[in-house]
């Protein structure tokens, strides 16, 4: 268990170099969903560090599961509308005519 | 465990960080995609070591399969908007900063790891699991003793397919052009096969590793393969047809058994006596079909339109 | 007599079954989403009686106690964070269905609605939740609905979305990573629970620092506030009500929840320095930000984070001995704070939509049409001031009695200096109004009189929670997890 234990802490630590070295914006994707694999394997392994195997912790992954798929594809979706527009830091430029979009 | 396992974990272990790394630092994106994709995989095989069988399951498929299908086709819109993303190499950069800031963590984050005393809820669960009505002691959390958290999460994942579809239509043509002209008759042969598994593993999981989450994920699966293949995209987002309703069925029976218990003196969620296993089964077919055609709403990536292309959400 | 008990399944299902609803039939829309904010109105109203009339009490979900099962806890904060949201989400429903169509910033009307009241159901089951990996799914539902509200508005709004997801989603991952130890520890994810097994070890306080690092980062506290003005600001108005309303106090409540709840043996005086002094540099750092801003709606998207420090402050008071004093102050400042400034986002937005442009210096001149969002706006000023006796005076005044029976004089000077700040900027926004003005010619004229009155509403609930002080006490007084 010991070498799942250390995986875990890996991969917590490329993930979140990842996230904030990267500057394309989709690897930072990828790193946070490195992150999260190692929280869920983080669970998992106490779920087997227990006696008897405790099956809680695998509900709890599998539910973490579908809702990183969602926050994910939700993410891409919003990436894939984004990309190419020119940065806007500018809240003058933005704000343009309408006003702040408001 | 035995020396050969020792290896085999230290060996995957290796090849996981391996692929972590290749997944947030190559140079090339597809490369990364391509690298994350194995990755989930690989982390498949490490679940199964750690006895999660459930967890490999959902892993394969939503985590490495319906992910990997969503990476790959935002790469492939992105990478057709500029051709830029090939020369996003990312530079190594404050090494100074990460490598102590990294070594702390990491020793911290051990350390307490560690000392962590494990308790677990083994025993409870088993002491309940007669109650449940189910015997596979993962589904009765999932679906009894949790059952909230699956309903929330059944919940995000209607909720993540109305946000994608609130920032716009779907892109023309949904699908990129085929990477292999055996895709389109193979992918409508093994539809049939998809289905099996996924009606097998719902079958199954009332007893055994399986149940609503594996199946829904295979027949999502099955289902963004069948579009690769060609078929017409099914789900129309017209008020007038059934797509909206199957869509939402996992969330509302899953409300509808909450409030039912109330109704009836008990707790929210408080399934009748004695028919508490048909009632699970009633909501793990449902949110089977529901987590399945979610993750094939979500890979539309947008509101599919009635009468074709109608302008896009950009 | 239906029991309490029904409040809570009400107030968790009512709005997921209405976005369901209106996600099916989008024409039937508007009339389900004000019909089921009415009924949730309501329930949260009567919610609270029960809680001041019976105390806090805990439900158990599917019959299934702790460690095993989830449960829903109903106490005087929980109950007044229901009731807030129930006012914003039914004021921000009646401003966006009454804009006027076909100018508006929202891409695709239809999306609204279900987005709403998903959003409305994910911060209500945050509210009840007693289980911390329960808080993490609901808090995931609340941030994929907040991302496609902000989207809603398109254009640089979406590139505002996409950075406030990834900070979110950062957030969320790492208070998992600490509900992770957590539960390695104990075994146990219930509030309670852990909260009478907890012991202030190593694996204990690692896990704290994680999750408060977390929901640090979710509230937007200075220095990982970088995400908020953007989001906040772009938003369509009754988006940007609630994410500062209620959204941020979502994660402050969370704070709140475990700090005086399992975490409580570690407030030591040193974390409680640390955070207060975060706090204090939000409140001031934000002040100066709103006070250079220039457009109306980053103006209180900047408040927002000044506004949110003071409720940080409650952890270095609490911890020196005025816990009750410190803790009702700070609650009290936090619902206050939350219906102002709702009520200022949604007369800004009439504002701006009468002068079709948000930059201060243009907003002067004929006021036609929007009269009433201007009073409304100047009502929420005087509580976000601290002008007695608006709500926003009662917390500031239970806050300064804190830092004087403690002799946080340090605290004190920060409380007052923040007041300075918010006056300035205020006064900047609220001078606007009598300048000459810019001739635009995107304004409109006819505007609903709905528009201004459901921000006046909200304003005018948060000058008369001054005068329900002592309710609002008592209610905060139960089962506060410090009263105990």
């Amino acid at each position: 268990m010991t070498v799942y234990l250390s995986l875990s802490g890996v991969l917590f630590l490329i993930g979140l170099h990842g996230f904030f070295t990267a500057r394309n914006l989709l690897r930072r994707l990828l790193a946070l969903n490195v992150l999260t694999t190692a929280v869920f394997l983080l669970f998992v392994v106490m779920a087997r560090l227990a006696e008897p195997l405790d099956p809680v912790p695998h509900a709890i992954v599998l539910t973490g599961i579908v809702v990183t798929v969602s926050t994910t594809a939700v993410a891409l979706a919003l990436l894939v509308r984004i990309a190419g527009r020119p940065r806007d830091e500018d809240d003058d430029a933005v704000a343009g005519p309408r006003g702040d979009a408001g | 465990m035995g020396v050969a396992g020792v290896i085999f974990d230290g060996l995957l272990a290796l090849a996981l960080v391996w692929l972590a790394w290749q997944a947030t630092r190559a140079a090339d994106l597809f490369h990364a995609v391509v690298s994350f994709i194995v990755f989930g995989l690989l982390m498949a095989l490490a679940w199964v070591r750690l006895e999660a069988p459930d967890i490999a399951l959902a892993e394969a498929a939503i985590g490495a399969g319906a992910t990997g299908a969503l990476l790959l086709s935002a790469l492939d819109r992105l990478a057709s908007r500029d051709g830029r993303h090939r020369m996003l190499y990312e530079p190594a950069t404050a090494w100074g900063f990460w490598i102590p800031a990294g070594g702390a963590l990491l020793g911290g984050l051990n350390l307490a790891a560690w000392k962590l005393p494990a308790p677990g809820l083994g025993e409870e669960v088993l002491a309940s699991l007669k109650l449940s009505g189910v015997d596979h002691p993962v589904t009765a959390v999932l679906l009894n003793f949790r059952a909230l958290d699956t309903l929330l999460e059944i919940g995000v994942l209607l909720l993540a397919a109305v946000t994608i579809w609130s920032l716009g239509r779907a892109p023309s043509p949904l699908v990129p052009a085929m990477p292999s002209p055996a895709l389109p008759a193979l992918g409508r042969l093994l539809f049939p096969v998809f289905v099996l598994v996924a009606a097998y593993l719902l079958w199954r999981g009332s007893h055994a590793p399986g149940g609503a989450f594996p199946a829904g994920a295979v027949l999502g699966a099955g289902a963004i393969l069948m579009l690769l293949a060609g078929a017409r995209p099914w789900i129309r987002s017209s008020e007038h047809g059934p797509w909206r309703w199957i869509l939402s069925l996992g969330l509302a029976m899953l409300l509808a058994a909450g409030v039912t218990g109330s109704l009836f003196g008990g707790a929210f969620f408080e399934y009748p006596t004695g028919i508490a296993g048909p009632t699970i089964l009633v909501l793990e077919v449902a949110a089977g079909l529901s987590i399945a055609l979610l993750l094939f709403a979500l890979y539309l990536r947008g509101e599919p339109c009635e009468h074709g292309y109608r302008g896009a959400g950009t | 007599m239906i029991p309490e008990t029904t409040g809570p399944v009400v107030l968790f299902s009512l709005p997921l079954a209405a976005a369901v609803v209106v996600f099916i039939r989008p024409r039937w829309s508007v009339a389900v989403t004000l019909a089921s904010g009415g009924i949730l109105l309501a329930t949260a109203l009567w919610v609270v009686v029960a809680v001041l009339r019976r105390g806090p009490w805990r439900q158990d979900i599917g019959g299934w106690t702790a460690p095993l099962g989830i449960g829903w806890t109903v106490d005087g904060l929980s109950a007044a964070l229901l009731l807030l949201m129930a006012a914003v989400g039914l004021a921000g429903a009646v401003f966006h269905a009454a804009r006027p169509t076909g100018r508006t910033p929202v891409r695709d009307p239809r999306f609204f609605w279900p987005l709403w009241l998903f959003l409305w159901g994910g911060l209500n089951a945050l509210f009840l939740a007693a289980d911390l990996f329960n808080v993490y799914v609901a808090l995931e539902f609340v941030s994929i609905a907040s991302v496609g509200l902000i989207g809603l508005a398109g254009g640089s709004a979406q590139a505002a979305a996409w950075r406030y997801l990834l900070a979110t989603l950062l957030g969320s991952t790492i208070y998992l990573l600490g509900v992770a130890l957590l539960y390695g520890r104990y075994a146990a994810l219930d509030l309670a629970l852990l909260a009478d097994g907890v012991e202030p070890d190593l694996v204990t306080a690692v896990a704290a620092a994680l999750m408060t690092l977390g929901l640090l980062l979710k509230a937007a506290v200075f220095p990982l506030h970088f995400w908020l003005p953007a989001a906040h600001g772009r938003a369509p108005p009754a988006v940007s009500a609630v994410l500062s309303a209620v959204v941020i106090a979502a994660a402050y409540y969370l704070l709140v929840r475990l700090w005086f709840g399992p975490f409580a043996p570690l407030l030591g005086p040193e974390v409680a320095t640390l955070l207060g002094l975060l706090g204090a540099a939000a409140v001031l750092w934000g002040g100066l930000q709103a006070l250079l801003q220039r457009h109306l709606k980053m103006l209180i998207a900047y408040s927002t984070v000044s506004q949110l420090g003071y409720g940080l402050l409650v952890f270095p008071l609490a911890a020196a001995g005025a816990v009750q004093q410190a803790w009702t102050g700070a609650v009290m400042l936090v619902m206050a704070h939350g219906l102002a400034k709702a009520a200022l986002f949604l007369a800004a937005g009439a504002i701006v939509l009468r002068h079709g442009i948000g930059r201060l210096e243009a907003l002067g001149g004929d006021q036609q049409g929007v009269v009433v969002a201007w009073v409304a706006f100047a009502i929420a000023s005087a509580s976000l001031v601290g002008l007695p006796p608006t709500g926003g005076f009662v917390g500031k005044w239970w806050l300064a009695q804190a830092t004087l029976a403690t002799g946080g004089y340090f605290w004190l000077a920060v409380l007052m200096l923040g007041t300075a700040f918010t006056a300035g900027y205020l006064w900047r926004a609220l001078q606007a109004a009598m300048r000459p003005g810019w001739e635009t010619s995107g304004g409109l004229q006819a505007l609903s009189p709905a528009l201004g009155l459901s921000a006046l509403v909200l304003a005018l609930g948060a000058a008369l929670l001054g005068l329900a002080a002592p309710i609002a006490a008592r209610l905060l007084d139960a089962g506060s997890g410090v009263a105990g």
